[in-house]
């Protein structure tokens, strides 16, 4: 009987994986998008060269392209994560199927194998 | 002329051509609120196509799965694992296996074993002497197991797959040694 | 003159260390949630909400260590809470044998049956296997993390240490083909 230990096995298949491609960038683009900080922000003269209007659309615009591209690549990204496990959904029923099936031939097999040597026993018999 | 398109209006109507479909009892369903595991899989055909775009054709087990569900509509598992014996009732197996009792279907497997109380049903469906379905339904003392695979499905290579992704394909010598290592 | 303290002295972290903390700790935090859940986009979301969570609550920490205490605990937590109202499937493993040859350790597929096992187990006793095996905290942080008795998490560890052994046992046992 081989050995099992289970504790080693389990520090294995838990270690730390990495986080997604670009998680720390969501992460930090929603916090920054949710307007709200825990310290309040000293305004500082350069700030002022963002109250102008033009320059204020311009960065708006540049903003919104980039969180445009920046949504479109999360949902990219979250597509290919959902794509894979369904993926790993349909492996797993497939394993499912094909186990029970080979459990109903094992069982058929089994009574096959019973039937005959019990043919055998009573052909010796007689 | 009338009772022609009467009885037209009868074989194309939903409640008949539902009839014609596997559907999981409510009561069956309601089995994963006592169950300690459930396995759910319901996949329909969009679903089946996108999720095996994702099978990889450089993995010889996946490549298989991938040629196997090619032409499949759909696939439904339920698979329940209870702690004690006695969750569920010959009634509520009855109900799945009753279904079966419709034009299409042939049990091609009933094996009722009183030694370790596994029963195992497994239906075919024939349209035009081809694979268009199957039907397993595994009541074991601690476990019921339903599997319904819609389409033309290659049974030798799904049986396969019970040999792949880690199952290993049990032979009834093996199965034999594997219950007496448990009865140990 | 007023006196004015720097924010280690004041025991405060600054929210300017906020994304070098989201960098130290994104993979601890994500791995809890994949491994609890087994389910990559819902262990990402929940992972994020995690950091904003933390992004608001910044001004009541008072270190690292407390850092990543409360990142343990909030993720378990939101784990928790999570599959309770989702509902989600467990993956559930048929007790069925392994293939003829004997797993070996570090083997990719065992730990991928392990993990499997895990996401098996009901949910309290999967998280205290997972901050156990995963961050290998001692019993009485997770007991801590999870506000519950010492003797409860010991009992959840056994209980699930001697099911998983089973299962593993009975998945690299003898069968042959």
């Amino acid at each position: 009987m081989n050995h099992v230990d289970v504790e080693n096995d389990l520090k294995n298949a838990l270690r730390r994986e990495n986080a997604p491609e670009g998680f720390a960038d969501r992460v930090l683009a929603r916090a920054a998008n949710r307007g709200s900080s825990p310290k309040a922000v000293p305004r500082n003269s350069w700030l002022d060269f963002f109250a102008r209007p033009l320059v204020r659309w311009a960065a708006l615009a540049a903003i919104s392209a980039g969180t445009i591209f920046g949504v479109h690549v999360h949902n990219v990204r979250r597509q290919r994560a959902e794509g894979e496990a369904a993926k790993e959904r349909l492996i797993l029923a497939l394993r499912i199927a094909g186990s029970k099936l080979q459990l109903a031939k094992s069982k058929v097999n089994e009574i096959n194998a019973n039937q005959t040597h019990g043919d055998q026993s009573q052909e010796e018999k007689e | 002329m009338r009772k022609t398109l009467l009885l037209l209006a009868l074989f194309l109507s939903p409640a008949f051509l539902r009839a014609q479909e596997f559907k999981i009892p409510p009561d069956v369903e309601k089995l994963s609120a006592k169950a300690r595991e459930t396995v759910e899989v319901t996949m329909d055909g969009p679903m089946l196509r996108w999720a095996s775009k994702f099978l990889s054709a450089d993995d010889p087990e996946e490549a298989k799965a991938a040629k196997l569900v090619a032409n499949l509509k759909a696939i439904y598992v339920r698979s329940f694992e209870f702690d004690k014996e006695g969750s569920y009732t010959s009634a509520e197996v009855e109900a799945l296996r009753s279904q079966m009792h419709v034009p299409g279907w042939s049990r091609v497997v009933g094996v009722r074993s009183e030694r370790d109380g596994d029963n195992v049903d497994v239906f075919f469906k024939l349209e035009d002497d081809r694979m268009a379905g199957i039907v397993i339904i595994d009541a074991e003392p601690r476990e019921l197991t339903f599997v319904n695979i819609v389409g033309p499905i290659d049974v030798d290579q799904l049986a396969d797959l019970g040999g792949e992704f880690g199952i290993p394909r049990l032979s009834a010598k093996s199965l034999a040694k594997a219950q007496k290592g448990e009865h140990r | 003159m007023a006196e004015r303290t720097t924010p280690e002295q004041s025991g405060e972290i600054a929210e300017s260390d906020f994304a070098e903390m989201v960098r130290r700790h994104q993979s601890m935090v994500f791995s809890i949630a994949q491994h609890f859940l087994a389910d990559r986009p819902a262990a990402e979301e929940l992972a994020q909400d995690v950091f904003l969570q933390l992004h608001s609550s910044l001004a009541t920490l008072k270190s690292a260590e407390h850092v990543t205490f409360w990142l343990r605990k909030v993720t378990a937590h939101r784990c928790i809470d999570y599959k309770r109202r989702r509902k989600l499937p467990q993956v559930s493993l048929e007790d069925a044998p392994e293939p003829a040859a004997p797993a070996r350790s570090g083997d990719p597929f065992l730990a991928r049956r392990m993990r499997q096992f895990v996401a098996s187990l009901p949910e309290t006793p999967r998280m205290v296997v997972i901050l156990r095996y995963q961050e290998e905290m001692g019993a009485e942080d997770i007991a801590s993390a999870l506000d519950m008795p010492l003797a409860t998490v010991k009992s959840h560890l056994q209980r699930s240490l001697a099911m998983l052994r089973e299962k593993v046992t009975r998945a690299i046992g003898e069968v042959t083909i």
